[in-house]
């Protein structure tokens, strides 16, 4: 698989500010993968995923979209084309006082004819578990349903990637859950490329890769089970393990020798019993 | 309380009212206004109310929603009704006193007047989206932009203004709440310190507006938004048969006002 968005030593300052919001970052990211970016308020993930959709350019170093330079001001469209970008606020980013004039906005934008736009914005409300709702007006549907909404926005837009940034942020955990499931759907059955960005450990179990942001620098990479297993930097960055991780470091350190990467609870109480027999 | 207003909203329906292109229903409201304003005479407000009336059952909108809208608007019939009642000369009703039949007659026809007034151009944005309404009102404009005029930006804040009504009413009665809950007094005191209570809502709610408004523009360029060039809508406003009956029927109604006009009645 080849990479569809590269980061190269991107250094980023922002105007009114002198200390560095991302210091040097060399990533790839796979087409079609799952990737979780994890971190702390100010961690720099924000500005990270901002210049996946060219809201920000690097003031140092560059960033490939498919091979597009984002600094390039004539890949501009053709970038965020590319990439859909899903906020935290949903009230924020819906235009339109209809749930499908909303998702047609991107669309509409891009010139699509209209017998195919309307064939997208089905497909796309589909997909999120929208559609029956399709003529309501967005202010009334709860914080999860307009984040899905927003969700259909974008990939009407037949996007590759979808960066969702901290999209759970404003909603109570069944808005968390409907808005995750959905977007780990797309992934799985439309192979769509997705980064999510959060402060919630349990929404990065199912990614495929997780990255950990510090200091606007990238302190851990690896699959989730590898990245949680490192208790002690999880720790040290103020981040919460998965409660299998926490329990099987707390018995490590009472002198037993289990693996930490297990994340599923079924699995993890089975690793147990195990040790329990075997005693 | 805030969220009872119901200007400017939208009542999604299946009416033939609600199928009419955006563009018949704007020249519509239109030809009614210059229709109503024909009016002298009890014979021809008794055509308006009539033609009004008969819109509103054809678009399915119940009597009681277009009273909810007309509650704001109280003051200023009352208002314009006192003033016409007193202030009309003629022949008093009771000797000596300031009232005069003319005046009742006149008032009368005022608030009638301003009713229909607001019931029609309700009757549009009660049966139109505002996506469609500012469609139809850009496409109506269109030829104005030969002479630069940025119709395309217009409609686009017009529709934006509108989608942010019912957030920005909520997020008010949230902040009221909030000061409330403080100690905040809105209801005593005299207008002056009424309207300095209000300030602590005021400001906060323009700065969040602002917040809002910057946060959309990235959320609308992030989707591709540049502008009115090459833009396609999903749904395109198409004349059809009953558009032109509708028109030619307005148009009767205009001639039939304004023959009544000049007939005196």
């Amino acid at each position: 698989m080849s990479a569809i968005i590269r980061f190269e030593n991107v250094h980023f300052t922002y105007p009114d500010n002198d200390k560095e919001s991302l210091t040097g970052i060399d990533l790839e990211i796979e087409e079609g993968s799952f990737v979780a970016v994890l971190g702390h308020n100010g961690s720099g993930k924000s500005t990270l995923a901002k210049h996946m959709n060219v809201i920000l350019t690097p003031t140092e170093g560059r960033v490939l979209v498919d091979g597009l330079d984002t600094a390039d001001e004539n890949n501009l469209l053709e970038v965020r084309h590319r990439v859909g970008m899903v906020f935290q606020n949903p009230d924020n980013q819906i235009v339109a006082n209809v749930v499908e004039d909303d998702v047609a906005f991107a669309p509409e934008n891009l010139g699509v004819p209209p017998e195919e736009i309307r064939r997208r914005v089905d497909e796309a409300l589909k997909q999120v578990g929208m559609y029956e709702l399709r003529l309501h007006a967005p202010h009334l549907l709860s914080g999860g349903q307009k984040q899905r909404v927003a969700i259909a926005g974008v990939i009407a837009m037949r996007p590759r990637i979808v960066v969702l940034d901290e999209p759970t942020a404003m909603l109570d955990p069944q808005g968390r859950r409907e808005v995750v499931s959905t977007i780990t759907r797309l992934c799985r059955e439309k192979g769509m490329t997705v980064v999510l960005i959060t402060h919630h450990m349990e929404e990065c179990i199912g990614a495929d890769r997780l990255l950990i942001m510090s200091e606007g620098a990238i302190a851990a990479d690896g699959s989730p089970e590898d990245v949680f297993s490192q208790v002690e930097l999880m720790q040290r960055e103020g981040l919460d393990v998965p409660e299998t991780t926490q329990l099987l470091y707390d018995l490590n350190r009472q002198g037993c020798d289990l693996p930490l990467g297990i994340l599923d609870i079924d699995a993890c109480a089975e690793r147990v019993a195990q040790l329990l027999r075997a005693q | 309380m805030l969220k009872d207003i119901t200007l400017g909203q939208f009542f999604p329906g299946d009416s033939i009212v609600h199928k009419l292109d955006p563009r018949t229903k704007l020249i519509l409201v239109i030809v009614y206004i210059i229709a109503l304003f024909q009016a002298k005479g009890w014979i021809s407000y008794a055509l308006v109310v009539l033609v009004t009336v008969l819109c509103l059952a054809l678009s399915h909108i119940r009597f009681k929603t277009i009273f909810k809208g007309l509650k704001p608007m109280l003051f200023i019939i009352v208002l314009t009704a006192a003033l016409n009642i007193f202030y009309t000369a003629g022949t008093p009703v009771l000797p000596g006193w300031i009232i005069t039949w003319e005046g009742i007659d006149r008032a009368a026809k005022m608030i009638l007047r301003i009713v229909l007034l607001i019931t029609g151009t309700f009757l549009l944005t009660y049966t139109t989206s505002p996506m469609a309404l500012t469609d139809g009102l850009e496409l109506l404009l269109d030829p104005l932009k030969k002479v630069k005029l940025p119709v395309h930006e217009m409609t686009m804040m017009m529709s934006m203004a509108l989608r942010f009504i019912p957030t920005l009413i909520e997020e008010t009665d949230k902040i009221m709440s909030a000061q409330k809950a403080r100690g905040a007094d809105f209801e005593n005191g005299s207008l002056i310190q009424r309207a300095k209570a209000l300030l602590p809502i005021l400001v906060p709610l323009f700065v969040s507006a602002f917040r809002r408004a910057d946060e959309l523009a990235v959320a609308m360029e992030s989707r591709c938004y540049h502008g009115g060039e090459g833009r396609t809508r999903m749904k395109q406003l198409k004349m059809a048969g009953r558009d032109a009956i509708a028109l030619v029927l307005g148009l009767l109604f205009l001639a039939g006002m304004i023959l009544c006009k000049r007939l005196g009645l």
